[in-house]
């Protein structure tokens, strides 16, 4: 039996390093038809707000080269009916899940975490600081050092728990923002969440996005999320979670190569849903290879 | 309950201008299969990612029909599909027509071009359950029109130049006939964008309920992206979005506005 297993501080030991991306994968229970959910190391939830929110008009997604632009707005069912709803299901799950939180504002974050709290099941959170589809909150949060500062500071002193913030690509110096998540003593960073992206209809000359610029991902995005993850491990000690088009056992590796301790499935899930199965086939057939004893032998080991 | 599966597609024949009629053989989703449900269907090519959603146009205990358009390169691909190739679909998916035999007396299928997919499956339950229905399907040209006999309907067949049937606009010649269908009415349709706006936008016989399959570009099928939504009125979702691929394919018309 091969152990797969990774460790990503305080505590918290996923049985492999494979995640669900927020956004991508619902709260588990819409695809667990589909996939057995408990494969995964983790699930972290689609973005959760106080309130329900109805998200973006249409449309909101296109089909792009190795990608897709999508602009959800965050539509999600809101807290109290995710405890009515979805608790029951996600807290019998193997996996260990982690609640994505989005708010518009510092208070709502800390209220979300304050009613979470209470939830002894839940494993950690995922902070959205960088989501490019809303007009308050998302992504105003993530590019500004001070104003992820401040954010940041307060969430680790409104909870314990496992704190990973999610960062954005759409900044100029990503190991910088890295880096202040990691002096105000969160425990871990997921990145890269969407770019900015476009598209436009050249019969009708309109925007193909509802909002016109959304959030890029997929394959297309890999290379992009590599070289950040890159940048930030020379500077960060803390668990880098890497996103950003892994859709396959190789790509993983990559991202583990470059310093990833974790990552996250996101568009994948989309156009291959069984692609964990593929992907944990593909990573134990590589530690065989290479003789591996435990995973934690290549997190960082590429050569750069 | 859905699956992901390999199917093996049995045969593949071209029935008119640029339209394919396609038997899959996939008894793990076949059986499920309601009308109005549709399917995935995964390519190998790595640039365009997204699957494609399908209509089931028909379906047995391992056999699954589809009628399909060639329009981009992956339906394309499709037409050069050979007996005994593998591909790979999810499914059934969406929503599905409610055949409710119970309280309609007469029932309309009304399908524009390749629309007529999911309202050929609905035919074939609707004969199981003893009814023959009114099925109307519309096209440029009879060169275009997919099906073009059919014993087990009323089959009235309309061309915007007369090639073939009736001379003019498929919702034309459906309301031109009101007075002929028994109410109340149930009234299921397919087509393009446009024939659905006419339909919202016009003021129906009375006793009529009208229901739509609708089409948005989706990214998983599954609910799980949230990118299909359809904009609703007052009623049943409350002026919330819904989604196409789960809270459809199939919505009453007085439920959805075709404002985008």
């Amino acid at each position: 039996m091969i152990d797969l297993s990774i460790n990503l501080g305080k505590g918290l030991i996923l049985d492999n390093p494979i995640l669900t991306a927020s956004g991508t994968f619902g709260y588990g229970d819409e695809i667990a038809e589909v996939v057995d959910v408990n494969c995964f190391g983790g699930i972290v939830t689609k973005s959760l707000s106080l309130e329900p929110r109805i998200g973006n008009p249409p449309p909101r997604i296109v089909e792009t080269a190795a990608g897709m632009i999508n602009s959800i707005g965050l539509a999600n069912i809101g807290l109290d009916a995710f405890l009515k709803e979805k608790v029951p299901y996600l807290r019998e799950l193997k996996s260990r899940v982690f609640v994505n939180i989005a708010a518009r504002s510092e208070e709502e974050f800390c209220d979300v975490i304050k009613v979470l709290d209470r939830e002894k099941w839940i494993a950690g959170y995922e902070i959205n600081v960088s989501c490019p589809n809303v007009k308050e909150g998302g992504i105003a949060f993530g590019t500004n050092p001070n104003v992820l500062r401040r954010l940041t500071r307060k969430l680790r002193e409104s909870t314990d728990r496992f704190l990973i913030i999610k960062l954005s690509p759409n900044v100029t110096d990503i190991a910088r923002m890295a880096e202040i998540v990691q002096e105000c003593n969160a425990d871990a960073v997921s990145m890269i969440n969407t770019l900015y992206g476009a598209a436009i209809d050249i019969q009708t000359r309109k925007p193909k996005i509802n909002t016109v610029i959304g959030g890029l991902s997929g394959p297309a995005i890999k290379p992009v999320a590599l070289a950040h993850i890159i940048k930030a491990r020379k500077v960060i000690d803390i668990p880098i979670i890497g996103i950003g088009g892994i859709s396959a056992g190789a790509d993983v590796i990559e991202f583990m190569l470059a310093g990833a301790t974790a990552v996250q499935l996101g568009t994948v899930n989309f156009f291959n849903p069984g692609a964990i199965y593929e992907i944990l086939d593909f990573i134990e057939h590589y530690m065989d290879q290479h003789r591996l004893k435990s995973l934690n032998e290549i997190i960082g080991q590429a050569q750069v | 309950m859905k699956c992901v599966a390999t199917a093996i597609i049995r045969s593949n024949q071209k029935v008119a201008d640029g339209i394919f009629l396609a038997s899959l053989e996939a008894p793990e989703i076949a059986g499920q299969c309601l009308p109005g449900q549709f399917i995935n269907i995964y390519f190998p090519e790595t640039t365009k990612i997204f699957p494609r959603p399908f209509s089931i146009a028909g379906a047995s205990d391992s056999r699954i029909k589809l009628l399909y358009k060639v329009i981009g390169s992956q339906t394309t691909l499709m037409s050069g599909w050979s007996a005994g190739q593998k591909i790979k679909i999810l499914g059934p998916l969406g929503n599905i027509f409610d055949i409710q035999e119970q309280h309609y007396r007469d029932f309309i299928l009304l399908g524009g071009g390749v629309g007529a997919a999911p309202l050929m499956f609905l035919r074939d339950e609707l004969v199981k359950k003893g009814i023959k229905p009114y099925f109307f399907i519309g096209a440029k040209t009879k060169a275009e029109l997919p099906v073009v006999e059919d014993s087990a309907s009323h089959l009235i067949l309309t061309t915007d130049d007369g090639s073939v049937g009736l001379k003019g606009n498929v919702v034309e010649h459906f309301l031109r006939m009101a007075e002929n269908y028994k109410t109340p009415t149930q009234v299921s349709v397919c087509g393009p964008d446009m024939m659905m706006k006419v339909l919202k936008d016009i003021s129906l016989p009375q006793n009529m309920d009208v229901f739509v399959s609708l089409e948005k570009t989706m990214a998983c099928g599954l609910g799980l992206c949230q990118g299909c939504v359809v904009e609703t009125t007052s009623g049943k979702y409350n002026g919330h979005y819904a989604l196409v691929c789960k809270d459809g394919p199939v919505f009453n018309i007085k439920d959805v506005k075709f404002n985008d």
